[in-house]
């Protein structure tokens, strides 16, 4: 009854008759779909450990305050970015959030457009991690102008002083790039967020989240001239997203790809950043699900399947990044540049060696363990490639900028970049304030989406007089 | 307004319901069913020819300001490169298009929905709350033209599958 | 019923259309060898251009196929049986590469010792350009690709013959590896054979562009057939409007990516304006040149990009037969703007090869992909997915499979 009931597409293992694992566990219907997810929020007793963990994240998060406290009275000198290295921990910490947000988008829009139903019970929580990371990733460049009450002069607004931001410059192209995002991704999340925020309302007990629940949904009342024009409108959101999120990747890669740097300077920057950002993305996606389905009992719906899925995705995109990185060292001998030549010997064998071969291990060799079976059913060896393949993604900003900024054209402008204790704050700062939104989030909205679960209940087709 | 248990159930009340002669009729359920909307005699939305329409409104507002900005307003030199460097605008000109578009999508949809709505009359009905849980529901409103409460009430009762046939108060 | 029977026994005329392609291809690669005699230069560029289209014809059909293998999906289903044939033309298309390996001298500078010794960055880059290495690099990727094709198509005719649960499994596991030599190998074989054309430039994006024309014009072909094949059963029912929905989807996410990869290329490029990289430009910013560049904008990015976005026409199969037919030619105008302008420096030259010779290989490989096409079944009875992609379509049709 499962299996007829899922959409051909949505097999990605097309092995007959081996007991393909499922999208959701059999026996579920509308109600006890309805009841199970909204229960987390609703009902359920919250377990001391939620408030331990809640307080540690906040706590971090707590350091991010002290931390962005001091810098803006001291300035960025407190972090250990100097001449030539201008960008370091700040930036790479931009590009590492951004990328991350990048799987929410794509796990909401591309896989409902490839009508891919796994999707589902994973897409909301991974745009509201999407929300959170970009929400993360923008405390770095606003906090790195060193000015941040001056933020506004990035965006094109009339002024006294006549002046107008740089339209030639890539870094205002981020602006508009990394705010369009996080605009249309508020709006995706909260869009689809509407008919479930409609069935919190209708069975709160207490008034206040009545009337919270209540406000949220804006009077949805499931019509079907509603439902129709959600759906189109839902469709469309889609639609946007996919080349938005392939975009906003492809305009940092410009930050970087559009200057002369070695190491900056090539033709495959924007799709190898934009993998390279689905790749971490789903990295944080499997951090963030093993637990959590482990802990609210979600296996029902989050089950082996989606955790094989998002392996494999990531064991292409790795793919695919480990491609750009031979395409790129393999140019930059073949295009007989000297500079292009000794900035690929000055990662091998310069004096951040440790961080270059340290990046190879995680992006390249040790996911490769993907390739088998056994691995990707095994969950707490998931859970350590996807912190593995987390680090490593981190480990590349950081190598693509600090190593190419480090030795720069002359000798007598070469320099080293060593964090201080205020990168290193900055930096698990945002992990903390990450994890706390997440927290939240988890207990005050249906983490997973309840309406869409309900369409992948065997009851939610409609038969054609006698049934097939 | 009566209640059913199923789409299916739900589908072809509505189908008879317009055979009927019925006209001013809404369907709620708690999953988008698309069998619906055709079912209540619902035409398609205009919704993506109104994003179409934003979405190109808000590229060449992009792109004009873009080129107002630096070849009018703050004519700089950067690098030696045109003051209209057309290929360094696209980036702005597209993430314009994409955020005129998607408002253009959800603001639109809220307004063809008239929502946010906070007060309406199916509410009164207690068990309307199951709509959002597992049960589906068909309304006939009483500004149709041959709205009679007893043979509507009737009409609805016969129907298959329904129960709880209830008038909904305004 | 129709669905054991071969695309022959369904479509005898296949025999005669076969015929005139192949006839037509050969008359044209006679008549194009008179060019070679006037002006061989121009021949091997032409050559070189005729010869990546239908290179991309037959290796975007075997990407495809694995990609199949390894993501299921419907279309994939309805478009499998076709999508192998074009990709066992690949032996004949081997054996097309024989004239550019003759050509060398004509097509690449880094050939000519004189030229390589008087110019420092190429005496560095011999290593790597130099003809013996080059042809061993051709015989790898050869090597390659007929092996991928001949165990895929050989799996694939077992599985319609005994449809035997073991087969999905091993084309799966082959088509994991294979995908991932297959992408190096058009990588580099771009690389050598159309890049090394300027010897000096370079650009990494390059492969992945080459990669994504070739599934491009693999697709918009397969479009059509499949679209002329559906007058007939079975594939009247099997290409439901959905499906063919979802191949010319495919069709559309390729010609958008084909678009954001040559942006990005060109404004990365042209931001950067390094001597060694902007030369290619410029080279295309001769006199003639830049018409060419728009009409490529136009036909290969934004006519199809639009009438693609309508679900109206992508599930039409006449119009969307007329929007393939229009990728087609822009991707023959793409090879022709990558590989004729190193041949023209001084500007655009349109040579009547450049017409002739791409229409003859394109004719004979049609020929032989008909040829190919007419020994098997349209659909893959024994597909594991068979039964959920087209079940409902063929409920009442016998297609038992043999054991």
């Amino acid at each position: 009854m499962a299996q007829s009931n899922q959409p051909l597409a949505d097999r990605m293992e097309p092995v007959a008759g081996s007991g393909t694992p499922i999208v959701i566990a059999p026996g579920h219907t509308f109600a006890s779909v309805t009841d199970k997810i909204s229960s987390i929020v609703l009902t359920q007793r919250t377990p001391v450990g939620y408030y331990i963990a809640l307080l540690t994240a906040a706590g971090l998060a707590g350091l991010l305050l002290m931390s962005l406290s001091y810098l803006v009275v001291k300035g960025i000198g407190i972090w250990g970015n100097n001449i030539p290295v201008g960008w370091a921990f700040d930036i790479t910490n931009f590009v590492w959030w951004i990328g991350i947000g990048h799987a929410g988008t794509l796990i909401s829009a591309i896989l409902l457009l490839l009508k891919q139903t796994w999707r589902t019970s994973i897409n909301r929580f991974a745009e509201a991690m999407t929300l959170f990371a970009v929400a993360c990733a923008g405390i770095f460049p606003l906090f790195h102008t060193g000015r941040p009450w001056l933020a506004y002069w990035l965006f094109p607004i009339p002024n006294t002083m006549s002046v107008w931001p740089q339209f030639r410059s890539p870094l205002i192209w981020d602006v508009f790039a990394v705010s369009t995002y996080a605009t249309v991704s508020a709006l995706f999340w909260y869009v689809g967020l509407v008919p479930d925020v409609a069935t919190l309302r209708d069975r709160a007990q207490g008034k206040v989240a009545q009337r919270i629940y209540g406000m949220m949904s804006l009077g949805w009342r499931g019509s079907a001239r509603h439902w129709h024009r959600y759906e189109t409108a839902y469709l469309l959101l889609a639609g946007l997203s996919t080349p938005l999120v392939v975009s906003v990747h492809s305009v940092v890669s410009f930050d970087f790809s559009v200057s002369i740097l070695p190491g900056w300077h090539t033709t495959i920057f924007p799709p190898y950043f934009v993998a390279g950002a689905i790749y971490s993305g789903f990295a944080m996606v499997l951090t963030l699900a093993i637990p959590m389905r482990v802990v609210y009992g979600l296996e029902d719906f989050i089950t082996m399947r989606h955790l094989q899925n998002m392996a494999k995705v990531m064991l292409l995109t790795g793919l695919i990044v480990a491609y750009g990185y031979g395409v790129e060292a393999f140019m930059a001998w073949y295009g007989g540049n000297y500079y292009e030549g000794f900035m690929m010997l000055n990662r091998i064998n310069g004096p951040y060696w440790p961080q270059y071969w340290a990046l190879i291990f995680c992006n390249v060799i040790f996911p490769q363990l993907l390739w088998f079976k056994k691995i990707r059913m095994n969950v707490p060896m998931l859970f350590v490639i996807s912190i593995v393949v987390n680090v490593g993604m981190w480990l590349e900003r950081f190598v693509i900028i600090v190593l190419s900024l480090h030795r720069d054209f002359l000798p007598s402008s070469w320099g080293m970049f060593r964090p201080t204790f205020w990168d290193w704050s900055t930096y698990v700062g945002t992990i903390g304030l990450f994890l706390t939104l997440f927290f939240l989030f988890v207990r005050l909205l249906p983490a997973i989406s309840i309406f869409e679960m309900r369409t992948i209940v065997p009851e939610a087709k409609v038969q054609e007089g006698h049934g097939h | 307004m009566a209640e059913f248990e199923t789409a299916t159930q739900l589908v072809a009340a509505a189908t008879k319901t317009r055979e009927a002669g019925y006209v001013d009729v809404d369907a709620y359920s708690p999953i988008p069913i698309e069998e619906l909307h055709h079912a209540i005699g619902f035409p398609h939305t205009k919704l993506p020819l109104m994003v179409l329409i934003g979405g190109l409104l808000g590229g060449m507002g992009g792109f004009s300001l873009e080129y107002w900005v630096s070849a009018v307003a703050y004519p700089l030199n950067i690098g030696g490169k045109p003051l209209v460097s057309w290929p360094m605008f696209i980036p702005v000109t597209f993430e314009c298009t994409i955020l005129a578009a998607s408002l253009t999508a959800v603001f639109g949809m809220l307004m063809l929905n008239k929502l946010p709505m906070p007060y309406h009359p199916v509410f009164n009905v207690p068990r309307f709350a199951m709509a959002s849980r597992n049960r589906f529901f068909l309304c006939i409103e009483a500004t149709d033209r041959q709205f009679d409460l007893d043979r509507t009430r009737e009409f609805l009762t016969s129907l298959d599958g329904a129960h709880e046939v209830t008038a909904v108060a305004n | 019923m129709a669905l054991r029977e071969t695309a022959e026994q369904i479509f005898p005329e296949l025999a005669q259309k076969q015929r005139t392609f192949l006839l037509a291809g050969a008359a044209g690669l006679v008549l194009s060898a008179v060019g070679y005699t006037m002006n061989p230069e121009q021949f091997f560029s032409s050559y070189l251009l005729a010869y990546m289209l239908v290179l991309g014809l037959t290796l975007g059909a075997l990407g495809f196929v694995m990609i199949h293998q390894l993501s299921g999906g419907a279309w994939g289903v309805v478009a499998r049986q076709s999508l192998g044939a074009a990709s066992r033309v690949m032996p004949v298309v081997t054996l097309l590469f024989i004239p550019i390996a003759i050509g060398m001298p004509h097509l690449y500078e880094w050939t000519h010792a004189d030229v390589v010794n008087a110019d420092p960055i190429l005496r560095g880059k011999a290593a790597y350009l130099n003809t013996s290495f080059f042809l061993v690099r051709a015989a790898i990727y050869f090597i390659v690709w007929n092996g991928l094709v001949f165990l895929l198509n050989k799996w694939s005719k077992e599985q319609d013959e005994t449809g035997n649960l073991e087969l999905p499994l091993r084309m799966q596991r082959v088509s994991a590896g294979g995908l991932l030599l297959h992408v190096l190998c058009v990588s580099f074989a771009a690389f050598d054979w159309v890049m090394s054309r300027d010897p000096h430039w370079f650009s990494t994006i390059y492969g992945a562009l080459v990669l994504v024309g070739q599934g491009l014009v693999a697709m918009a072909f397969q479009i059509i057939v499949l679209a002329w094949l559906a007058r007939r059963k079975p594939m009247s029912e099997a290409l439901t409007p959905v499906y063919l929905g979802d191949l010319a989807g495919l069709m559309f996410a390729m010609v958008v990516l084909w678009a954001y990869m040559s942006f990005s290329q060109y404004l990365i490029i042209w931001s950067g304006n390094l001597p060694e990289e902007i030369m290619w430009y410029l080279h295309r910013e001769q006199p003639g040149w830049i018409p060419l560049a728009i009409v490529l904008v136009v036909f290969h990015f934004a006519a199809p990009f639009f009438l693609l976005l309508m679900r109206g026409i992508k599930r039409n199969p006449s119009l969307v037969t007329k929007v393939a037919m229009l990728v087609i030619v822009a991707r023959v105008i793409d090879l022709f703007w990558l590989i004729a302008p190193e041949t023209h420096h001084e500007g655009f030259v349109l040579s009547w090869m450049d017409l002739v010779l791409p229409a003859a290989m394109f004719a004979l490989w049609v020929g032989l992909y008909f040829q190919q096409l007419r020994q098997r079944p349209l659909l893959p009875l024994n597909d594991p997915q068979f039964e959920e992609a087209l079940g409902p379509a063929f409920a009442h049709a016998d297609h038992g499979t043999a054991h």
